[in-house]
């Protein structure tokens, strides 16, 4: 049984449809994290760069819920703000372990909270700072403060170390997103 | 300068992150001495540069990064003067060679990991030098000061390394203790690389085979076999002396290339397939500092120490000049292919880039202090890294933005000079054909053509001679009259028919008489002299007389001019005729 799966039986929400956005710079590890909520037979073996987007489903009784896993090579993050309108949480994932592209990942961030569709919204994001085995990893609070994710005041935020080919770190960021969807859906009846 | 102030304030916002600087990285490279590379086959670029240190007892350094962090730091042999990379093979995972030249070497690494050496080929000795110490190795004897004398009839820079050495001994024991120990053999001439450059061999993509070009003091380039090292050509750089110092290249090996070598003397000479001598292109009046080409149009752009960056078209005609406000110290081509566009940064010594679209200056950077080397391509996972080295030794890495353009800025490009060719038809098929049928047949052509255009003067000749004698047609143009005549018969006798045509649309023609004149010897006319009546405007006159000709059996032949009949028209009161024309009368047709 899949993270996600056990987690929404855990909670058990009504019958709901949540769109969640995968977002954040190409070989982050995105596609490996959406991977890894996968139940067992589903699961990829070969991970390959994502052209465009994929997407990926999770059937539970309670919450069905659909993971837009975005590609974040620069000719396809235009595509990105597609799906703003529409989703209910964002996981932007970061590669630790690339140093010179911190900036670009500000950048990016920046952009996407900048958005019409986004900075009206009180949308969660969970940030994972992955790939957090590597040797030149930075911790989480690193990435959080050179992303000055301290200035985020209206959204709720997140930020969990991970390792998406282990899953480890995973499931804390993914109970926290959950909570917080399952919080603004709840307002809404 | 004022003026990019003004653009910058307009654009406040820089198209480009500050990724990572760091000042005290203390390194000392040069222009050409950084690359990118996937050195580890993983898709993540490296970047590597040579670290040099001046001092003999410090060693110079190749040093690697991933992303900003050094990740490999190892000592060269000598000063190392220029950094290459290149795929040598197809082998799985694709792992670039790179190569360093120190020297007369270049050391070709793979995986960080040295495996091959290669040697320029030395050079031959002058004669005078050889001679001095072949005798020396001969008899076992000689005296330094006249060996020192003769050494230095021969200029400095064409000794040996050896001679050069021996001539730098001050004392004489030194001196004779450096001849015996060399003694026993020719000393060698070693050539020296200057600069090395690598060009496509079959196919222009990310990751295709390329060979390396190799540039050297005595003027010599050489091209290597990627895969054995061994030299496929050589070439002389000019006819004239040239020392090259930078060279670039375009096109592909197994096709046709085009290699540009930028010499010391402020010349750019051109070397294509198969020359074995390249010729000077363009010749500058200041020294060269750095030169790149445009890929698409082909453009050269040289910048020299005046301060001046010029463009030229690849056939050398100069396209475009523009004035720096500080010395330029290095240039970087910045290939943007998601623009489609390419860039020339320009490294000035008062511690900003400039970055050059065509001949506009698109973008500004201020950096810490003068760049020695600014390097623009993939570095780690991003696709748009500029990498620059400074003078004082700082090391900063700054990230294109995504969503930064160049387009927007008005661009003037057109040259100054249309640099377009002609726009020739293609070579089609039948053009081809027909050149080889007229090269194959070129006598018969000719003589056909000869032929034909003989043919051509004999039919206007005939037709000449037939307006002639058709006997119409003669006028006078100021007196508006025009005399046409008629012979009918076959004779000996003739009928002559005259009209005589007033062509003034408004005046009459009044007062005119025709006179005949014959040789009476040959014919008899019925009227001499005619009376012309008044001819109304635009209308005509018919007069008819008949001639007899007088038949006689010699004399005729002789005189064949005298077969004529001569008509003048004239005013009553003048002597001058108004009108004067000749009838050839045809010989008469003797039936038998
Ligand atoms: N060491 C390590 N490697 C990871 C981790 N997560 C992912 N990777 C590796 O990183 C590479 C890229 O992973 P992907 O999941 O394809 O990355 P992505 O973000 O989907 O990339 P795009 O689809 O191109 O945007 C793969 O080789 C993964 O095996 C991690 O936590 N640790
Ligand atoms: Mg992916």
């Amino acid at each position: 049984m899949g993270l996600f799966q056990k987690l929404v039986n855990l909670l058990g929400v009504g019958r709901k449809e949540v769109n969640v956005l995968v977002v954040g710079l190409n070989n982050s590890g995105k596609t490996t994290v959406v991977n890894s909520f996968k139940s067992e037979e589903d699961k990829m073996t070969d991970i390959v760069p994502t052209v465009g987007f994929n997407i990926e489903k999770f059937q539970n009784q309670n919450l069905a819920f659909t993971a837009f896993d975005m590609s974040g090579h620069g000719r396809y993050r235009d595509l990105w703000e597609h799906y703003y309108k529409e989703c209910h949480g964002i996981i932007f994932v970061i590669d630790s372990s690339d140093r010179l592209r911190l900036v670009v990942v500000k950048e990016e961030l920046d952009l996407l909270l900048q958005h019409p569709n986004i900075c009206q919204k009180s949308i969660p994001i969970l940030f994972f700072a992955n790939k957090m085995d590597c040797k030149d990893a930075l911790s989480s609070v690193k990435i959080a403060a050179a992303l000055g994710l301290d200035k985020i005041m209206d959204k709720p935020w997140h930020i969990s170390a991970s390792n998406a080919l282990t899953g480890e770190g995973l499931q804390e960021g993914v109970e926290w997103l959950t909570q917080q969807i399952r919080e603004n859906l709840n307002v809404k009846h | 300068m004022d003026r990019y102030f003004f653009l910058f304030l307009k654009m406040n916002v820089s198209k480009w992150l500050e990724a990572h600087t760091d000042r005290s990285a203390n390194l000392i490279t040069l222009p050409r001495n950084a690359i990118l590379a996937d050195i580890s086959g993983t898709g993540d670029y490296n970047l590597v540069i040579t670290d040099l240190k001046f001092k003999t007892d410090n060693k110079s350094r190749l040093k690697t990064f991933r992303g900003t962090i050094l990740i490999s730091d190892q000592a060269l042999p000598s000063l190392p003067n220029s950094l290459i990379s290149f795929f040598a093979d197809r082998l799985e995972p694709r792992i670039p060679v790179v190569g360093v030249a120190c020297g007369s070497e270049v050391f070709f690494y793979k995986n960080l990991k040295p495996f091959y050496q290669f040697r320029v080929p030395s050079c031959p000795l002058i004669d005078h030098e050889s001679n001095i110490w072949k005798e020396i190795i001969e008899t076992k004897q000689f005296d330094v000061d006249k060996m020192v004398e003769s050494l230095k009839e021969i200029p400095y820079s064409n000794l040996s390394s050896r001679s050069q050495q021996l001539l730098t001994e001050y004392s004489l024991t030194k001196a004779e203790a450096f001849i015996r120990k060399y003694m026993d053999s020719i000393p060698v001439k070693d050539d020296t690389i200057t600069c090395m450059i690598t060009l496509e061999r079959t196919s222009k993509d990310k990751t295709s085979i390329s060979c390396p070009i190799i540039a050297t003091e005595f003027s010599n380039i050489y091209i290597l076999d990627p895969q054995n090292f061994s030299i496929i050509q050589q070439a002389n750089t000019c006819n004239t002396a040239a020392t090259p110092f930078l060279i670039r290249c375009s096109g592909l090996y197994d096709v046709e290339f085009r290699i540009l070598i930028a010499t010391r003397e402020g010349h750019i000479c051109l070397l294509r397939k198969g020359w074995l001598e390249g010729k000077s292109l363009i010749q500058l009046k200041s020294d060269i500092v750095d030169m790149v080409l445009v890929p698409g149009d082909n453009f050269i752009v040289v910048a020299s120490v005046d301060k001046i960056i010029q463009c030229f078209t690849k056939r050398g005609q100069r396209l475009w000049s523009s004035e720096v406000n500080s010395p330029i110290t290095t240039m970087c081509l910045v290939r943007l292919e998601h623009l489609s566009t390419s860039l020339v940064a320009i490294g000035l010594k008062n511690g900003s880039i400039q970055f050059y679209q065509g001949r506009q200056a698109v973008d500004y950077l201020s950096i810490a202090d003068s760049p020695s080397v600014i390097v623009f391509g993939q570095l780690g996972q991003e696709e748009n890294v500029l990498v620059v080295i400074t003078a004082g030794g700082s090391i900063s890495f700054k990230i294109l933005k995504r969503t930064a353009e160049f387009s927007n800025v008005p661009q003037e490009s057109t040259p100054l000079i249309q640099s377009k060719p002609l726009p020739l038809p293609k070579r089609s098929k039948l053009f081809l054909e027909q050149s080889i049928r007229e090269r194959q047949h070129a006598l018969e052509i000719h003589q056909t053509f000869q032929q034909d255009l003989i043919r051509l003067r004999l039919t206007a000749a005939r037709a000449l001679i037939q307006n002639l004698t058709d006997q119409s047609g003669i006028g006078n143009e100021k007196e508006q009259i025009k005399l046409s005549a008629q012979v009918l018969g076959l004779g000996p006798k003739f009928t002559i028919v005259l009209t005589l045509e007033n062509i003034n649309p408004t005046k009459p023609l009044v007062g005119l008489k025709v006179t005949f004149h014959v040789n009476p010897l040959y014919y008899i006319l019925s009227n001499y002299v005619i009376k012309i009546p008044l001819i109304p405007p635009s209308l005509s006159f018919k007069m008819q007389i008949k001639a007899k000709e007088i038949m006689e059996e010699s004399g005729n032949e002789e005189q064949s001019n005298s077969n004529a009949i001569r008509v003048f028209v004239s005013r009553q009161e003048f002597s001058i005729p108004v009108l004067a024309a000749t009838i050839n009368m045809p010989p008469t047709e003797l039936i038998a």
